[in-house]
């Protein structure tokens, strides 16, 4: 059992910045939490308050119903893996896993036993004798993992693990995270500005900015359920599209207008709207890329724009489209179902025709950018 | 005065810029002092209202305070040791009764005689038997005036910790209330190597610097103050006492520069100091753009033998620098070997006077200096020059720099951003600089106009070498050597503190982190 | 043509680029031996003078016309041993109490924040531009009422040369500073007190400074000559090397020992050099990685 519980934890720094504001949270035994937001939001900070790293300016962190605000890190038995490895050059592998256990003045056959186990688990048994600077990006991750796995601690604290690594390899390391985590069976808080980590790690994710906390909830929450624009346009690559237009209502159904094209707000959002009594105001509207698609020319609901940059990803094309008023969009348009003619003539100065459907907009308000059905 | 925004200012020639440049400084200047005057004015306020504070919360306490808290403002660590954190109580008793001890037997007494400095003067007794004379010594104005800076210095630190005491048994109180526990005494010493490590780091060497560094320099202080010298030295011959700001009168005096043939303090300083000035300038740079010179020929590329070059100039450092000084010094006294051997060649007909004339004196030093400091700031010149990128040179070849214009542009403002703050300080160390003039040539030649109260101060003499001569001369002028440490501080804090200002590299410390 | 013409140019600046690199190489050979010669002269004329017989003057040739070992035996009669004794103790006590308490000070003011550290540094800034002279009478008088001076001078000068260095703390601290703190942070998650961060992380990370800070501290009470003059003040056995060898050179005894200083001068110099030479990659990293960072 290990909960880590936040209440109204604060922190300001010496010059009166406050970076973290009033942070509520409740992180549940064995769950996977994951801090995400842009560079300078807090949520390292809030880690490093969990660890003991920082003071805590106000409120209180408990974990397992113990108050740790004054506690030492030590003695408030986490563990943690940071940015750059944090592995110390003067040791081996084999004495950098060792060295939590040593100073718990472990016997010496069980201290081998657990690091041999760790490093047989991650892979770097072979490497159990070399200092980390003859090591990789990846081994150096996999061994400080290592020294946070054997300690066996109650909350696993992961700052940026993976942000010193390259493309493919962070991938790699992503998925034996997720493998770790089945294994190990503890209370995880994982740090990360990149929301991809976030989604495929996260059972919940924490999205800040500025110190405050934007929304908290599930991948699939936050994903279709984006409290406010900061949130939408943060979850999801490429970012979803925010269009300025109209909500209007006509014989009890809803209707967006952007760029002249009428669509009917239908299925589950209309219902949720009329639930909701959202007044017709002006909004902005919220389409990730994913959901446009090429449209006839004929259509009421198609919207006319000119084709920009054409980002050719394998499986799928990103668009780069402006509208007439100037609007830019992206649409992202999967290959499979492209007939060679069509694919060739998206070029640059292409005019085409999207649309999407009413199903999938989020509407947010035009002054609060508050999601309207949230 | 104009506005000129950034496209404005690119289209001016460069002695437009540099003329603009000037005129932006000068017209910042008032503002600057009005801004240092409005930081000093904050600073009092927040004193005073720190001040304030305490004594509000001090009072506070007191009235919230159980009887436990009430009784510690008299008995020190009582509430403590009553609330059960034993090793915490008993130190800050044990604090108290050595401070009330000290202050019955001894400090009570010292300060009592600090407004004269003592009273009564050595004095003779005649013995009538043996027929002798025999001296009586009674007050000791040096040990009045030390002890009593180390009793206000005792004084401060008692009060600070007695309002320290009364700060922990508000937080125990609080604590006690809040129904959480209080640390014991064990928990305390777990905290000194841990939480409370710096603590226990700092305690040892702060002790000394106060007592060894902070303490005599109050102690001079005052004594500039006073007039403690070789005739009045407090104890064997007759007690020194206050005499205000005399000494400084005397130093800064310009009416006469000379009186009958004796050079005025105030001459002799203004001499001294020029000559320090001058010294510092030129040790710092020739040492600074000579090392640096050496350390990028011994850097080309295709120099062979690199290590043994360093090697060779290194050992300068491993030498102690008395013996090389002394050695180097004696070679070109008038019959040193410098001298011997361009006899020999018969390249001179009589000696050069390298030490007899002061302008000859003060060249030679420069250029041993020279000597002296090459190895050193090749040493760290070579680092530097290392880290510099070398894309940045490769992409200014390829820009069509030179050799010269790489080094305009691209060394020299990056050594310069790198070693500001070393400059200044070498600058002030320089200005310090007591082993090379010492050694070298004690100051030689003497000037013969100056006082002889001033020590035989001669033509190469700094501020510190004169220092040392004026309190180890024959008339032991402490309370002139005083005044003009008390000045020498001055110039260097000035100069550093301005210098400090204009330097980009030391704005932020964390930045090297 | 024209083609023809512009690469013939190039091969001509480019032979002249190699012609000019080569002179210039050679131009810093020169320089770079001149340099040596200038540098070392001095120690060679040091060392040959300490073999001089035939007088104890100050002469202006520099090979002895006889050589021998007089200088050396002679220098045992003196208090020459007394002096070079005083100084290896305290050198040996310094090296080992101003690594410890410089140590102390770097490592708290580069790994703890607290709230007097940054008025702390600039406390000991501004006592650093105070003339020390000045405060070496008082602490001169302070040692005398406890014994500490003349004949007694070795300990006084070692708590002289120990009590402020915390002071001099600049250059370790410039090098600890270069040691991530998120090793610290690491350890003090594994379970390390801050004493055992300091002992087990930043102590064997640190070996280039330790080593730099006991070389330096070692070898400056062989040179101190202010200090021990005070504290040694109308005494000759009290006297450290500096002292001794400097009152050598004064005018009355100049002729007498001149030889002699160099002989004391190069049995000072050859076990300080050796020590410095062994450890000179040490020094060269304490002095280009923490002197200039500050």
């Amino acid at each position: 059992m290990a909960c880590v519980k936040l209440t109204d934890v604060k922190k300001v720094y010496d010059n009166n910045v406050t970076a973290v504001h009033d942070f509520n949270l409740e992180i549940k035994d064995k769950e996977f939490v994951v801090f995400v937001g842009p560079s300078g939001c807090g949520k390292s900070t809030t880690l490093r308050m969990i660890a003991g790293l920082e003071d805590i300016s106000g409120g209180t962190i408990e974990i397992d119903g113990v108050v740790v605000n004054d506690l030492q890190p030590k003695d408030r038995d986490i563990a943690m893996v940071f940015q750059n490895y944090a592995l110390y050059p003067h040791m081996t592998v084999y004495d950098n896993i060792a060295f939590s256990l040593r100073l718990q003045k472990m016997a010496e056959d069980e201290i081998y036993q657990k690091v041999t186990s760790a490093a047989e688990i991650l892979g770097i048994t072979e490497y159990l004798m070399r200092k980390p600077r003859a090591l990789s990006g990846g081994q150096r991750q996999r061994v400080a993992i290592g020294r946070a796995m054997v300690r066996n601690s109650k909350v696993f604290l992961m700052d940026e693990p993976l942000s010193n690594l390259d493309a493919k390899l962070r991938n790699q390391m992503r998925a034996e995270i997720i493998l770790l985590r089945q294994k190990l069976d503890t209370t995880f808080v994982y740090v990360t500005h990149d929301q991809t980590e976030a989604m495929t790690l996260g059972d919940r994710i924490v999205i800040m900015r500025d110190g405050i906390i934007e929304q908290v909830g599930t991948p699939t929450e936050v994903f279709e359920m984006p409290h406010n624009i900061f949130v939408a346009e943060f979850i999801g690559a490429p970012k979803m599209n925010m269009l300025s237009t109209k909500l209007i209502k006509e014989n009890g159904k809803y209707y967006v207008t952007p760029f002249g094209a009428k669509i009917e707000v239908d299925g589950k959002k209309g219902e949720e709207l009329t639930a909701k009594g959202v007044q017709p105001q002006e909004i902005f509207l919220g389409v990730r890329p994913e959901h446009i698609t090429l449209a006839d020319e004929n259509s009421p609901a198609a919207i006319p724009c000119t084709l920009e940059v054409n980002e050719m990803m394998g499986s799928e094309l990103h668009l780069h489209v402006y509208t007439e008023d100037g609007t830019r969009l992206i649409v992202r348009i999967p290959t499979i179902n492209l007939s060679h003619e069509t694919r060739d003539s998206l070029v640059y100065g292409k005019k085409m025709y999207i649309t999407f459907s009413g199903k999938v907009m989020h509407f947010f308000g035009k002054d609060s950018n508050e999601n309207l059905i949230y | 005065m104009i506005k000129f925004n950034t496209l404005d200012y690119l289209k001016l020639s460069k002695w437009d810029r540099f003329c603009l440049k000037i005129a932006v400084f000068l017209n910042l200047i008032p503002a600057r002092i009005f801004a240092l005057v409005k930081k000093l004015l904050i600073l009092i306020k927040n004193l005073l209202l720190a001040i304030y504070n305490e004594a509000a919360d001090i009072l506070v306490t007191f009235i919230n305070g159980d009887w436990k808290t009430r009784l510690s403002y008299v008995v020190m660590g009582f509430g403590s040791i009553a609330r059960g954190q034993i090793l915490r109580g008993a130190l800050f008793l044990l604090f108290e009764i050595v401070f009330i001890l000290y202050m019955i037997l001894a400090g009570g007494h010292w300060l009592s005689l600090i407004t004269t400095l003592g009273k009564k003067g050595p004095s003779t007794t005649y013995d009538p038997i043996l027929d002798v004379y025999t001296p009586v010594y009674n007050d000791n104005s040096f040990k009045i005036l030390l002890y009593s800076v180390l009793t206000v210095f005792f004084i401060i630190a008692f009060i600070f910790t007695w309002r320290v005491n009364i700060k922990q048994n508000k937080i125990a109180q609080k604590i006690l209330a809040s129904g959480k526990k209080l640390k014991s005494s064990k928990d305390d010493l777990r905290s000194m190597v841990d939480d409370q490590f710096h603590k226990t780091l700092l305690a040892l060497p702060l002790t000394g610097i106060i007592i060894f560094t902070v303490l005599p320099i109050f102690f001079m202080i005052l004594v500039a103050f006073t007039n403690y010298d070789g005739s009045h030295n407090g104890f064997t011959n007759s007690l020194f006492t206050w005499v205000g700001l005399d000494n400084f009168n005397t130093m800064l005096s310009w009416t006469a520069n000379t009186q009958g043939g004796v050079q005025s303090y105030s001459a002799t300083f203004g001499e001294v100091l020029t000559w320090t000035l001058i010294w510092a300038f030129f040790a710092t740079f020739t040492n600074y753009f000579l090392g640096m010179f050496v350390a990028m020929a011994i850097n080309k590329k295709g120099i062979n033998l690199k290590k043994l070059w360093r090697t060779i100039l290194v050992l300068t450092i491993a030498i102690p620098q008395f013996i090389s000084l002394l050695y180097v010094g004696k070679m070109f006294a008038k019959n040193g070997i410098i001298n011997g051997f361009l006899m020999n060649m018969g390249w001179i007909e009589t000696a050069l006077p390298f030490w007899e004339k002061a302008n000859w004196a003060r060249v030679t030093v420069i250029l041993i200096n020279i000597w002296i400091g090459i190895p050193y700031l090749m040493l760290i010149t070579t680092g530097i020059l290392m880290n510099i990128p070398q894309d940045l040179y490769e992409s200014a070849r390829i820009d069509g720099a030179n050799a010269w214009q790489q080094y305009r542009k691209i060394t020299l403002p990056y050594m310069l951003f790198v070693t500001g703050p070393y400059l200044l300080t070498s600058f002030t160390g320089n200005m310090n600089n007591f082993n090379v003039i010492f050694l070298l040539t004690g100051g030689a030649p003497t000037n013969p106009a100056a006082s002889s109260a001033a020590g035989s101060v001669g033509y190469t003499d700094l501020l510190v070498t004169w220092l040392f001569k004026i309190t180890t001369g024959a008339e032991a002028a402490y309370n002139i050597a005083s005044v003009i440490g008390i000045l020498v501080f001055v110039a260097v804090a000035v100069i550093s503190l301005v210098v400090y200002n204009l330097l980009p590299s030391i704005k932020n410390e964390e930045d090297f982190q | 043509m024209s083609v023809n013409v512009s690469s013939s140019k190039i091969e001509k600046r480019h032979m002249g680029l190699k012609a000019s690199r080569n002179l210039s190489n050679t131009a810093i050979y020169i320089l770079l031996v001149a340099i040596s010669i200038i540098w070392l002269i001095p120690f060679v004329c040091i060392l040959l003078q300490s073999f001089r017989v035939e007088s104890t003057i100050q002469v202006g040739y520099v090979i002895p016309r006889v050589w021998g070992l007089n200088n050396y035996k002679n220098l045992l009669s003196t208090d020459f041993p007394k002096w070079y004794l005083n100084t290896f103790i305290a050198a040996m006590a310094t090296a080992v109490f101003q690594t410890i308490i410089v140590l102390c000070m770097s490592y708290t003011l580069s790994r703890f924040r607290f709230k007097l550290r940054k008025p702390l540094m600039r406390m000991m800034l501004i006592l650093g531009m105070f003339p020390g002279m000045l405060t070496m009478i008082i602490l001169y008088n302070v040692l005398k009422d406890l014994g500490l001076t003349q004949a007694n001078s070795v300990p006084g000068l070692i708590l002289v040369y120990i009590a402020s260095s915390g002071m001099g703390y600049y250059v370790s601290k410039g090098f600890f500073d270069t040691i991530p703190k998120s090793l610290d942070e690491a350890a003090r998650v594994d379970g390390a007190t801050r004493f055992q961060v300091l002992m087990k992380i930043i102590l064997p990370l640190a070996k280039p400074i330790v080593i730099y800070t006991i070389l330096t501290a070692f070898m400056a009470p062989w040179g101190d000559y202010v200090f021990a003059r005070y504290i040694s003040f109308g005494t000759s056995s009290g006297k450290n090397v500096a002292v001794g060898l400097y009152d050598w050179l004064n005018h009355d005894q100049i002729d007498k020992c001149y030889t002699m200083f160099c002989a004391g001068g190069v049995l000072v110099a050859l076990p300080v050099t050796i020590l410095f030479m062994c450890l000179q990659k040490y020094y060269v990293e304490g002095v280009t990685g923490g002197a200039v960072k500050g």
